[in-house]
């Protein structure tokens, strides 16, 4: 198992350079990041260009220009961002942090939820208990975002406050307006209608790999075998049931994660709220390349990350698999 | 568990290496700064050929100055602080001046550039500034004052400001700023009677206009500001939300690059203006926004005394047009559209931000009738930050509708409409003429306007001006467009719609009341400040300086709501202006 992570680290760092310098010859193409820069700062003097050229790694040379904005990269000497000339890292670590805690949370809720309804609804199949989880799914999967989003932010927050005088739960943001510092219970309220949101469509989706992969996993040959020994049937559906059935849907769980680090701009832009998405937005609609290229090395790299743990955690459910 | 072929990897190893070597091979036009190769010919060229459009050149010459100059003394009150009880005084005159002139990416050079100093007169609470020559917007000019402590560099304010603007000289100052909020408290220095009435006021940023509806309508913000449209009064309609709806400073036109592409061809261009009916056009658009409103007839200005009313009255001429076109060589084709020797027009490219319904209707009506008329017209439209940011800055259109916000003096329509203010290589690209409209006689008037203290004369000057705009079909005014303010009549109290219709809008939040006693007035902000910097071109939006330079900069004029300049408690009296 050491071995092939060992390996699989080695592997992803190729990779990394790999896709970024991808990421960096497209942002190049595609935004003309010395024209964004010019936008910006239209009477720039020829050393402030050459300076930003330097720091970005915006040579003519692309592969010499990658290589030089690696280094600056690598060793924290990042360039400040073209609007408002602020620091990187602060910006991308707060928006990384939020869309973290939202995404986790929601991926957590969503899971948890969705596969105790599959696991109910393969207990069940072709019963009408089975019936009602497999339509409350598809509305699930059928609502999108932006809808689902309104309707809560209505009932939670204008027509609460019109019955009750107050919300139930805010409308946006990460804190009531004014609030500084850090306060937990705060952060959850504001945080709880947009989890909501996600947590739907996540929560439909994975009851139906559940249902689908229970069913499979229940009607195979070793579970008959199982039966014919006596072991109880609780027993085998946790044991042997609930393990195998897990093992496709962790696979696509820890890919889901993955992804999630790069924000779930829909959601984020309607409670606005400041993660990884909204902060990608912002920083594309300037053509704001310092701003841009260290998201892109943390999506990719996450992506790489949760891919492997997918393999690791495949293993590990499936003693049979071996990682050579 | 996962074996990969060694074909496999041979492949991924060839992509890789293709990709490598084809980016390798790139040329650098990517990203090297767009030029414009200025041939030297000797009149205006107007090449209908997109192609050529960076070949541009203007043969205009800013005409000298007729005066010696002129100065302007003003007494800073000596009370007058910043928020740490350092006076105000020259030096913060003259760092402003300093770094307004001199910084890369300064949001407006224009006014500065005539100053030759910024000296202290018997005092150092007394300031003089030294014109070249006569500059009568001087009312525009340190505004908003910035604190010379805190500026690094007054030749370059650029690295200032990144994330907190820590000076004032108003009834509030800046707590602490983040993409999530600024929150302002009381500026315990101010030594003005109209000072801060509340603990607190938090300004959050609602980008989604469902979410700033949802959130005053839930009582989480208690004043928001919307662009208006049509049903917003219904959509907000609540018993404890209040509005008010009146006319500023904002309006919206069509505009024409004449620069280059087909309405570089004057005749094409007046045809096509003549070919479009603005009455019919308003009834359709925006008379169910506002039953209250008239067609906007002055220009790129809002009705006031720098405008008769009738500059544009009569543009629509559809028989008019066609007769012009057929008496030029023009004929239309067996499609349908005007050609000229056989040879069609190019396609009129209509620029607009995707996601406005308004002007995505207005297209939608305006677009058939024009093809009827033998216009090959199509939408071109990008999102909000490629259009505003790039497509108009950058010319690439060939019509573009938006709102601009005229500020109370006429000297902005000299940045917007002089031949010298054409971004070309010749001036280092910098100029706000996105129509590319070059007309001596009008860039004249525009700059003698600007050098003229008389105001009769001044306003005769933009009159003339806004005459020969019509006449050269530079744009079409369509109308003066509502300024809306709705609020929390259980939250907050006092002039919340004093200013509303102000250019610096609700500046006047310091006399808010906070009237449910939580100690805070939370305004929601449609945009959000990406920086703070009130120096550079971060301060090119309307949001940006509402949430934060005009709230601790001080002034020596401030805007009123009927579009004039009132004397502020920074200064002791009236400047006294000489002219040398």
């Amino acid at each position: 198992m050491l071995r092939f992570i060992v390996r699989r680290i080695a592997w992803a760092i190729p990779t990394l350079l790999l896709v970024t310098f991808l990421v960096y010859v497209a942002l190049r193409l595609g935004t003309n990041p010395v024209y964004s820069f010019l936008r910006a700062n239209p009477r720039a003097t020829p050393d402030k260009i050459a300076t930003y050229k330097e720091l970005n790694g915006l040579g003519n040379n692309y592969v010499v220009g990658y290589l030089n904005w690696l280094r600056h990269f690598v060793t924290f000497d990042w360039p400040r961002s073209i609007k408002g000339s602020r620091e990187v890292f602060p910006a991308l670590k707060d928006a990384l942090a939020n869309s973290l805690r939202l995404g986790l949370a929601a991926t957590f809720v969503g899971i948890v939820i969705g596969l105790a309804i599959g696991v109910f609804a393969a207990l069940h199949a072709g019963g009408r208990r089975d019936v009602a989880v497999n339509t409350g799914a598809f509305i699930g999967i059928s609502i999108p975002p932006y809808i689902s989003s309104i309707l809560l932010q209505l009932l939670f927050a204008v027509y609460w406050s019109r019955w009750f005088g107050h919300t139930l739960f805010p409308t946006s943001g990460v804190y009531p307006p004014g609030h500084e510092g850090f306060n937990a219970i705060l952060m959850l309220k504001h945080m709880a209608l947009p989890i909501v949101v996600v947590a739907i469509q996540i929560i439909a989706v994975y009851s139906r790999y559940m249902r689908s992969s229970l069913l499979d996993v229940l009607n195979s040959d070793y579970m008959r075998t199982a039966r014919s020994k006596g072991i109880s049937e609780r027993r085998i559906l946790i044991r042997h049931g609930m393990r195998n059935a897990l093992i496709p849907v962790v696979t696509v769980a820890a890919i889901e994660v993955g992804s999630i680090v790069g924000g779930l701009i829909i959601t984020e832009n309607i409670f606005d709220y400041p993660g990884m998405g909204r902060y990608f937005l912002t920083a594309f609609g300037d053509g704001d390349f310092p701003l841009m290229m260290p998201w892109m090395v943390i999506i990719v790299a996450s992506i790489l990350l949760f891919n492997l743990i997918a393999d690791v955690t495949y293993a590990w459910l499936d003693p049979r698999i071996r990682l050579e | 568990m996962r074996k990969t072929t060694r074909g496999v990897r041979y492949a991924v190893a060839l992509i890789a290496l293709s990709l490598v070597a084809a980016a390798c091979s790139s040329d650098s036009s990517s990203d090297t700064v767009p030029t414009d190769t200025v041939a030297p010919v000797p009149e205006v060229s107007y090449p209908t050929n997109l192609a050529d459009c960076a070949n541009v050149t203007y043969d205009y010459t800013t005409p000298a100055s007729t005066s010696a100059g002129m100065t302007v003394t003003y007494d800073i009150a000596p009370e007058a602080v910043w928020e740490d009880g350092t006076p105000i005084t020259a030096a913060d005159f003259s760092a402003t001046w300093s770094a307004s002139l001199n910084t890369p990416g300064s949001i407006t050079t224009t006014g500065y550039d005539q100053i030759t100093s910024v000296e202290a007169g018997t005092s150092d609470k007394q300031v003089v500034a030294t014109f070249k020559s006569v500059y009568a917007p001087y009312k525009t000019l340190f505004f908003p004052l910035v604190k010379a402590a805190a500026l690094s560099n007054t030749s370059d304010a650029s690295a200032d400001f990144a994330d907190f603007l820590g000076y004032s000289a108003r009834p509030y100052k800046m707590k602490s700023w983040s993409p999530s909020q600024v929150v302002y408290v009381p500026n315990d220095n101010y030594w003005g009677t109209d000072k801060a009435l509340t603990k607190k006021v938090v300004m959050v940023p609602k980008a989604d206009s469902d979410t700033e509806i949802a959130s005053i309508k839930a009582g989480e913000v208690d004043f928001i500001y919307p662009q208006y449209y049509g049903g917003i009064t219904e959509a907000v309609a609540q018993d404890d939300i209040t509005s008010k709806v009146t006319f500023g400073g904002d309006y919206e036109a069509f505009y024409f690059n004449q620069k280059c592409g087909p309405f570089a061809d004057p005749i094409f261009r007046a045809a096509f203006s003549m070919s479009i009916d603005r009455e019919a056009l308003f009834q359709q658009i925006y008379i169910p926004i506002s039953d209250q409103a008239s067609l906007l007839e002055c220009g790129p200005i809002v009705p006031g005394p720098y405008c008769a009313g009738d500059e544009f009255t009569g543009s629509f001429d559809a028989t008019g047009a066609e007769t012009l076109l057929t008496d030029n060589g023009w004929a239309k084709g067996s499609d349908g559209y005007w050609a000229k020797g056989g040879e069609a027009a190019p396609a009129v490219r209509w620029t607009i931000n995707t996601g406005n319904t308004r002007r995505e209707n207005t297209q939608a009506y305006l677009i058939p009738l024009l093809q009827a008329a033998g216009f090959n017209v199509a939408a071109d439209n990008c999102d909000a930050a490629c259009y505003f940011q790039q497509r108009l800055p950058a010319l690439d259109y060939d019509m573009a509708m938006y709102i601009s916000t005229a500020p109370p003096d006429p000297g902005y329509l000299t940045n917007a409409f002089v031949c010298d203010q054409i971004p070309t290589a010749a001036n280092g690209n910098i100029g706000q003429n996105s129509q590319g409209w070059c007309n001596a006689e009008a860039s004249d008037l525009l700059h003698a306007a600007d050098a003229e203290t008389d105001t009769t004369v001044r306003a005769d000057n933009i009159k003339q001006v806004l005459r020969l705009m019509a006449a050269d079909h530079v744009l079409l005014p369509l109308f003066q467009f509502p300024k809306s303010g709705f609020w929390r009549t259980d939250k907050v109290g006092g002039p919340v719609d004093g200013e509303l219709n102000n250019y610096t809008a609700f500046r006047n939040f310091d006399q808010w009341t906070d009237v449910d006693g939580d100690g805070q007035i939370v305004i929601g902000a449609e945009q959000w400040p990406a920086c703070l910097n009130p120096i550079t071109e971060c301060a090119n939006s309307s949001w940006m300086v509402w949430t934060s330079a005009f709230v601790v900069s001080p002034g020596v004029w401030a805007t009123t709501n009927d579009g004039g300049y009132a004397l502020t408690n920074l200064v002791t009296g009236e400047p006294v202006v000489t002219v040398l």
